[in-house]
């Protein structure tokens, strides 16, 4: 189990950071050089780093829709989806008609450079009255069979889940409590 | 250009005489002020020209009392000698009714399910002529009808000589609906929302609300191109309109014009609940036209629904006493407001 | 159907209020004659009056804002059939008084929970809906996830509604609390109601919640949303950069008013 602070981190700085450092680091790597032809290179190392404290850590919220290349977080236990890693998991597929992923939906995730399945158990977009809404997109990570990789899920789940219990009997198995 | 020299000179002679003011406040008395929003009135009918305000009000009046009073006869008919009545037949087609959209609202079903439900008003209905299979041209009998009770001072002789005949106030909305022989129906005989019962469907025909003139994106769903990468004014045009070996544009053509307020009919609408009344239809889902539009409601024609809708009143339901409706008819799904809430045992 | 309907619902209060004011206008005056009049011949002391604090409250009688329609062309009949059924399901099921603040707890009937009920607590962030289509969101962090549950109010499914904490926030939309620290929005699930005296007022929680840094769902710093219930803790020069797009003149609006005194005072009077 993770710590608490560090969930909650997890929680409200959806990953893309990742992203951004990147970015930003080339962004100021051009501008170091552009600074050293001008002999200026003091001025710019000291902009750069009250640019980046006062810089928060995410600057994209993650999407309310589960589509392709939405951030995910995935809250059962297993090691692939709690060891850190720097490019969050990704959906990289969606396996329904809409290509919406909507509570039951299984999509195909890209995690620590490699593909898993996962099953949506929660999403930040609003789904019908008197359904739970999440505010985080939540995915269990499971086989290609069905079975899932973690032994408990930590957050909540939905009772809709329920509904299709011959399917998933497996994942509702490990979930702790529900909504 | 001459129009503005024009205008201008006339500006020029009114501020020549500004100072004493007459000849603006002549111009002011009769139109209002000038640069001021006059709400445009229709005042050209007989009856501005020719009566004086008192009598217009006193007409107004008189006319609503003597066409309540008309309705009001009309809403029990004389039984002494009703056209002949038929049984139904899983052949014969009813008349239909018009009816006011009064908007949505949500309704509930036994399992907790929610549907949206449009309410519509049945309003001063009436049928109006009827017209034989002969005179409509030989095929199918026609039945005139009537709804909501309209201004009779916009209407010419030859459009009031129809609802003379008929006995009943003039309507703002008048259609016709084709009915087997059997279901031919008294002109005069006013029309209820018990016409329809819960658990049957419905047609429903309204005018669209309309768009304006529109492009092809909006008007026929067409992609229209890229924001970026290079587009110079091309961003919502419909591209080619045909190829270079037709050489011509093919008729029917998806292009930009007028949308909306064309004629469009709902097939299939189930009825969920029936107010007696106040003469309300609740049918689910949406019905086109916006709200207060007059819509036209018959029997669904889709063969799938044939079975929903066996043994309805025939010809229509006459409000003589014969059969004691309760105010509210509710389909046997849905969830009456006077029962417990619902539980799943 | 008084005693059903709690306090939202008592069509005959304020006839009762009437009628203790006259008796009491009376008793005066009989005291007055009997004073300068007629010499001491023994009265008994008029009766105390006991001025019940609830009938006190019934001035300001809660109307629950589904009830006001919307501005707009919709036919008064339309709106009367809605209202009649409306107040035919407050009839048979208890729709206590509540506001944006309060926390509920809301028993639903659903077919995959255990014993076929589902309990849930939270604070009410937001009142959405006119008419039979009313709703309400509530919202709580539960094991560190944020959760909300939009219900309809007028839906069979809901079989209770229970009111744990009454109150007011400085806002009448709580919707950014999903940017607010987790600590704002969590409540204990097994939360034990605080009593309120009915006639007491309706007290307004002066909470200033804490936000997440930035970045946010909505710019709550803006004037649009003109949020009182923030204790915004951007730099200066963010938050003046933020009234750059106040609109001062529109309160002077006169078109935008919406007064619907005349309306609610229609509706008691249709109902009682």
């Amino acid at each position: 189990m993770a710590p608490e602070p560090s969930a909650a981190l997890q929680l409200w700085h959806q990953p893309g950071a990742f992203v951004w450092q990147h970015q930003v680091w080339q962004k100021w790597v051009t501008r170091i050089q552009m600074a050293l032809l001008t002999q200026q290179l003091g001025l710019s190392l000291t902009h750069l780093s009250s640019a980046v404290i006062q810089r928060h850590f995410s600057i994209t919220g993650a999407s309310l829709a589960i589509q392709k290349l939405t951030r995910v977080r995935v809250v059962d236990n297993s090691a692939l989806g709690n060891t850190p890693y720097h490019r969050p998991p990704k959906c990289i597929h969606v396996y329904n008609k809409t290509g919406v992923g909507k509570v039951g939906d299984k999509i195909l995730l890209a995690i620590k450079g490699e593909k898993k399945k996962a099953l949506i158990v929660g999403h930040k977009m609003p789904g019908p009255t008197m359904t739970p809404r999440f505010d985080s997109n939540n995915v269990v990570l499971i086989e290609d069979n069905g079975n899932p990789i973690g032994t408990r899920i930590k957050t909540p789940i939905p009772y809709i889940l329920r509904q299709r219990e011959g399917e998933f009997s497996k994942v509702l198995a490990i979930a702790r409590n529900f909504v | 250009m001459a129009g503005c020299g024009l205008l201008g000179r006339l500006a020029r002679r009114l501020w020549a005489a500004a100072p004493g003011r007459p000849l603006w406040a002549a111009a002011s008395g009769s139109r209002g002020q000038l640069g001021f929003v006059v709400r445009h009135v229709n005042s050209a009918t007989w009856w501005h020209e020719h009566l004086s305000e008192e009598n217009v009000e006193f007409l107004k009046k008189i006319t609503a009392e003597e066409y309540k009073a008309q309705t009001a006869s009309k809403l029990c008919p004389l039984k002494d000698e009703p056209w002949p009545l038929n049984e139904w037949k899983p052949d014969s087609i009813r008349v239909g009714v018009v009816a006011v959209k009064l908007g949505m609202m949500p309704i509930w079903t036994k399992s907790g399910k929610k549907h949206a439900v449009t309410l519509l008003k049945v309003q001063d209905c009436h049928v109006l002529r009827y017209i034989s299979k002969e005179e409509s041209g030989g095929k199918i009998s026609k039945l005139l009808v009537g709804g909501k009770n309209g201004s009779p001072f916009f209407k010419s002789e030859a459009a009031m000589e129809i609802f003379k005949e008929a006995g009943v106030p003039p309507k703002q909305k008048v259609t016709t609906f084709n009915v087997t022989d059997d279901a031919i129906i008294k002109p005069g005989t006013p029309l209820y929302a018990a016409h329809f019962r819960p658990g049957q469907f419905v047609d429903v025909t309204a005018k669209t609300i309309g768009k304006g003139f529109q492009g092809v994106m909006k008007r026929w769903g067409f992609k229209g191109q890229p924001a970026s990468h290079g587009q110079t004014k091309t961003h919502r045009r419909p591209g080619a309109i045909s190829t270079n070996k037709a050489s011509k544009v093919y008729r029917g053509k998806k292009m930009p014009g007028k949308m909306g307020n064309i004629y469009r009919t709902s097939f299939g609408l189930k009825v969920w609940r029936i107010n007696t009344k106040h003469d309300i239809i609740y049918v689910n889902g949406s019905v086109p036209g916006h709200t207060n539009c007059l819509v036209k409601v018959k029997d669904s024609k889709l063969p799938t629904y044939k079975d929903c809708n066996k043994n309805p009143p025939f010809p229509t339901f006459f409000a003589d006493g014969d059969e004691n409706l309760p105010e509210d008819l509710y389909d046997e799904e849905i969830f009456q407001f006077t029962d417990p809430s619902v539980t799943y045992a | 159907m008084a005693a059903a309907c709690g306090r939202l619902w008592r069509p005959n209060a304020g006839v009762l209020g009437l009628a203790a004011r006259p008796a009491r206008c009376l008793s005066l005056s009989g005291c007055r004659i009997s004073s300068d009049g007629k010499p001491a011949k023994f009265q008994p002391p008029p009766k105390p009056v006991i001025i019940d604090k609830q009938k006190q409250r019934d001035e300001k009688r809660f109307l629950s804002p589904e009830f006001i329609p919307p501005r707009g062309r919709i036919d008064p009949l339309k709106l009367f059939l809605e209202r009649k059924d409306m107040i035919q399901r407050r009839k048979v099921f208890n729709i206590p008084e509540f506001y944006v603040g309060s926390i509920l707890a809301v028993t639903t009937a659903d077919p995959y929970a255990n014993n076929k009920t589902n309990r849930f607590v939270g604070i009410c962030i937001q009142r959405g809906g006119k008419g039979l289509g009313a709703t309400f969101v509530l919202r709580n962090v539960i094991e560190g996830q944020g959760v909300e549950i939009c219900y309809e109010l007028y839906s069979p499914r809901i079989q209770a509604i229970e009111v744990l904490k009454l109150e007011k926030r400085l806002d009448d939309n709580l919707m950014y609390l999903r940017d607010a620290l987790p600590e704002y929005s969590t409540f204990d699930m097994n939360m034990k109601p605080v009593s309120h005296l009915d006639h007491e007022e309706v007290p307004v929680n002066k909470l200033q919640v804490r936000m997440k840094p930035k970045p946010w769902s909505k710019r709550w710093e803006r004037p649009k949303y003109n949020i009182k219930g923030i204790k915004f803790e951007l730099p200066e020069a963010k938050m003046r950069a933020a009234q750059k797009w106040s609109q001062p003149w529109l309160e002077f609006d006169m078109m935008r008013e919406y007064d619907t005194s005349k309306i609610e005072e229609k509706i008691w009077k249709e109902s009682g």
